[in-house]
């Protein structure tokens, strides 16, 4: 995964030369985030995909209507010996061999069954609610955890500063889906204080914990550079303690970067908790999550294709619609964005 | 201005990335080779027919290919070939394959003594696959080291039954006082503490397969001792693979009954059985192995593509079931396990195994002396069980809400086995959850008695010699639970078990028929304490690429394929 890192939010609203008119003022100062606000609305795409993953949360949020309202099956309902009519005939939901119905496009098992007679459709959205939960979990324990660090490593240097990094390197020195698959397994099988087993919390700590290095690093970059500007000088002088410089002085100007990195760490971390799932150290049957639905139905890709197919196009979406979302959110808070602000007070971006 | 990936082309790219994952599979687990083998999804091809090389696809490596240790399905289906015991079975399919020949010992042995000596001579002239001379001696190191180790059914056919056994076991004598050998005439002469009618098949077991004396007393996972047989075991790589090759000695001994095998066997193993399947479908490996279960979405297309190589073999001597811990709450209440047993639905786990269970109520499956013919299940005729009788009971038995861990492997359909169960001991009260263990290390897991105690979760056996006491004597009874390697998960302990076990265990396997009554007495009984929810006879899939002679090839009732009958077009 690579890493993008802003070089600051060094706003400007002063338009380029000759750009609003010789000897005429511009209207008064709209804010940075006011701007970027406006960028980011302009860009379509960005906007459009943003809503679709706003739609997919909403879906899955949803899914214990759906299940209650309009399948009437829960998504860990078995059903392997049952039956349903489909275009007036009656058909095993899972057949003698162990085939599932496909999809019936009826409010009963609408995208199918799998092999344990499990409604796919209800399984997709409570799926989506795990798989979207622990994306969200992991995203915050590692933005918190390496925002902090990274704070600490850039901001007080010399020995603080070697031993952080040293723990990031040894951290980023292992392969993201190795490291994910051996705390994984060991906490699968054993367990540390409240976290074991099947708890949903446990892929979610492990991915969170994995991604720390990524976020960690480029803050601190960017503390080293801003620990010597003037405005943290000044507040030394007036005597503020470190903590205060930190969070008052310091952290607001990461904000733009801890904010672009939130839907990348997140679309990893729901791509991440797919393949730990597929290699049995993420998601615990029978929690339900794109990623375990997807192992559950490589099996049966020869028969019944649709297993795969429903929770991997959910995944792509999903992931899809947050990269690009997180790279219009890029543009918008890009401090080369320049802006040309017309006297009625509208603007064009001409980047 | 970044560019974006057309959306469309990313899902396609993404969706089918996935698939292609999906269909490489996935190995049970990794370690280093200097072996190059086409580790994931097929089993590699083999070499060209004039080396006499097939590859047999395998999902689970066995627990050890040390005769010493290994107690599986998988280890014993070579071992059988490569550590021949004073007796063995006949090289044909069917019943008859259950019928016991000479080994190496030149007859059946002479039992006197109201059943408790059995002499045996040796035949001359065998030598192990290292080149050493075979002495009557061997046979008792063979012996000593099975208990040592301790081999898991020990505890049940040797250690207790073998005058001295229970002595050297425990460290109180240096030797098997119960055994005397003459390696100047061969002569082995075995004293038991008392009758026991298994014994003669107990002596056609791989771990009792003879070996030099003086090879190291704990296991040997990657070099396994030389033994006496068609073949033997090279080039062993833990978890991936070993190759079973002829052994060049073997005709020159002439063992009757014993043929040599035409071709040598590549084993690969692969957890993802899906793909093993399609590699034999698709000519890249040559047989599947035969423990495995074909998942029923290939049946169609391997019935369509290879009826006259692929067929369902039903030998009868297999059980398939939960075991319920009767020494662990909820289970050590006996409402608790019939509400089990009420509630399951056997024809749900038979589709899951993709049709080819057959479902049951009984430990003893159909093929083995005892399985009770005509008596009714206790708690229903096996189907779909009753689920609301099922709630009730639990509800009775006070134990509503009790945690429940299921154990189950990971592979297909073991996995899914173990996750219908576990929502299935959810929805009649209980608080289920499901527990994978890698397959390799399973069996071991759910074994270590001293400190796991598991609850419930799946397990199955096949017949070592078709006898009920191994049945009986390995899985229910109290004497068989072990601090390790323990094969009775559930540690059944019932005394009109043990007390009757112990009794028919006089029954020689000749008298077995005539004798069947008390056993189907005893095995109705179990099936009333529900002391394990059966669930299904398995039947076996015989599937082959189109370089072997199908036709040829032998299934034995107990240790799966024969090797030695496998030959190339």
């Amino acid at each position: 995964m690579s890493t993008t890192s802003a070089s600051g939010t060094d706003f400007s609203d002063s338009a380029p030369a000759g750009s609003a008119g010789d000897g005429q003022a511009l209207p008064a100062g709209i804010g940075p985030w006011a701007l970027a606000w406006r960028r980011l609305r302009r860009n379509k795409t960005s906007m459009a995909f943003g809503g679709l993953f706003l739609l997919i949360v909403v879906l899955c949020l949803l899914a214990p209507v759906y299940s209650h309202d309009v399948a009437h099956i829960g998504p860990a309902a078995e059903n392997i010996t049952g039956t349903i009519k489909v275009g007036g005939k009656t058909e095993n939901i899972v057949s003698l061999t162990d085939i599932p119905i496909g999809p019936t496009w009826h409010s009963h098992y609408f995208l199918g069954a799998d092999e344990l007679g499990r409604d796919v459709a209800v399984r997709l959205l409570y799926g989506g609610r795990n798989s979207l939960e622990i994306g969200a979990v992991a995203t915050l324990i590692t933005m918190i955890f390496g925002t902090l660090l990274g704070l600490a490593a850039g901001y007080f240097r010399g020995l603080a500063d070697g031993a952080i990094r040293g723990v990031l390197d040894v951290i980023w020195a292992y392969p993201a889906v190795l490291l994910g698959v051996t705390l994984g397994t060991v906490l699968a099988v054993g367990s540390i204080g409240p976290l074991h087993g099947t708890n949903l919390m446990v892929p979610a700590v492990v991915i969170g914990f994995v991604y720390i290095p990524y976020v960690a690093k480029p803050i601190r970059g960017q503390t080293l550079g801003l620990r010597e500007r003037e405005f943290v000088d000044a507040a030394r002088q007036q005597g503020l303690s470190h903590l205060r410089i930190m969070g008052w002085e310091i952290l607001p100007n990461l904000a733009s970067t801890i904010i672009v990195f939130i839907p990348l760490i997140l679309a990893n971390a729901i791509l991440l908790e797919a393949g730990l799932t597929y290699l049995g150290a993420g998601v615990q049957p029978p929690n339900a999550s794109w990623g375990t639905m997807i192992t559950d139905g490589i099996d049966q890709i020869p028969a019944a294709f649709h297993l795969v197919l429903a929770p991997g196009i959910m995944l792509v979406l999903a992931v899809l619609s947050i990269n690009i979302f997180g790279d219009g959110l890029v543009d918008a808070l890009n401090p080369r964005a320049k802006v040309r602000i017309s006297l009625t007070g509208s603007e064009t971006d001409d980047h | 201005m970044k560019r974006y990936v057309k959306p469309l082309g990313a899902v396609l790219a993404v969706v089918i990335a996935a698939i292609a994952i999906g269909a490489c599979g996935s190995s049970s687990s990794s370690s280093s080779s200097s072996k190059s083998s086409a580790s994931s999804g097929a089993a590699a091809p083999s070499s060209s027919s004039s080396s006499g090389t097939i590859t047999l696809a395998q999902g689970v490596f066995p627990q050890s290919l040390d005769p010493g240790l290994d107690y599986t399905t998988q280890g014993a289906e070579t071992n059988w070939l490569v550590y021949t015991g004073l007796t063995t079975y006949a090289h044909t399919s069917g019943l008859a394959s259950t019928k016991l020949i000479p080994g190496l010992a030149t007859a059946l042995p002479v039992i006197t003594d109201g059943g408790k000596t059995y002499t045996v001579t040796l035949r001359k002239g065998l030598k192990f696959s290292n080149g050493k001379p075979v002495v009557a001696s061997d046979f008792t190191y063979a012996v000593e080291r099975s208990i040592k180790i301790p081999w898991g059914g020990s505890g049940e056919f040797i250690t207790p039954n073998i005058v001295g056994g229970a002595a050297y076991s425990s460290g109180k004598a240096k030797s098997i006082s119960g055994i005397t050998t003459n390696d100047a005439t061969g002569k082995i002469v075995i004293h038991l503490t008392h009758p026991y009618g298994a014994f003669v098949n107990v002596l056609a077991e791989p771990t009792l397969g003879l070996i030099p004396a003086g090879f190291p007393l704990k296991v040997q996972p990657t070099s396994p001792p030389p033994g006496v047989g068609p073949y033997k075991v090279t080039n062993i790589v833990a978890n991936q693979s070993y190759d079973v090759v002829r052994n060049p000695l073997w005709p020159s001994m002439n063992v009757p009954g014993i043929p040599a095998g035409h071709v040598d066997v590549d084993v690969k193993v692969n957890s993802n059985v899906s793909a093993n399947a399609l590699a034999v479908l698709n000519n890249t490996a040559d047989v599947f192995d035969w423990a495995d279960t074909i998942p029923g979405s290939l049946q169609p297309q391997i019935q369509a593509k290879a009826s006259s190589r692929f067929s369902f073999i039903n030998l009868g001597g297999s059980v398939y079931y939960f075991f319920l811990n009767s020494q662990e709450k909820p289970f050590n209440n006996q409402l608790a396990r019939e509400a089990v047993v009420t509630g399951l639905n056997e024809e749900a786990l038979s589709r899951l195994g993709g049709g080819t269970l057959v479902p049951a109520c009984f430990f003893l499956p159909p093929a083995v002396a005892g399985h009770p013919t005509s008596a009714s299940c206790p708690y229903g005729t096996p189907g779909i069980g009753n689920l609301a009788k099922a709630k009730a009971l639990v509800k009775q038995s006070g134990e509503e809400g009790a945690p429940v861990t299921v154990w189950s492997q990971e592979r297909t359909p073991r996995l899914q086995w173990g996750t219908y169960y576990t929502q299935f001991l959810n929805s009649i009260g209980f608080k289920a959850t499901q527990k994978p263990i890698a397959d390799a290390t399973y069996f071991t897991t759910i074994g270590e008695e001293k400190t796991l105690h598991p609850q419930t979760g799946f397990a199955d056996w096949n017949q070592d010699f078709p006898n009920p006491i191994d049945f009986y004597g390995v899985l229910l009874t109290g004497g068989s639970i072990l601090p390790t390697d323990n094969e009775n998960f559930g540690e059944t302990n019932d005394p009109q078990i043990n007390t009757n076990a112990a009794k028919y265990s006089a029954i020689s396997t000749t008298q077995l028929q005539a004798n069947s009554t008390q056993w189907q007495a005893l095995d109705e009984y179990t099936a009333k304490k529900a002391y394990v929810a059966v669930f299904g006879y398995q039947k076996f899939p015989k599937f082959t690429s189109s370089r072997i002679n199908y036709g040829a090839a032998l299934f034995n009732s107990i240790y799966g394929w024969d090797f030695t009958s496998f030959e190339l077009k």
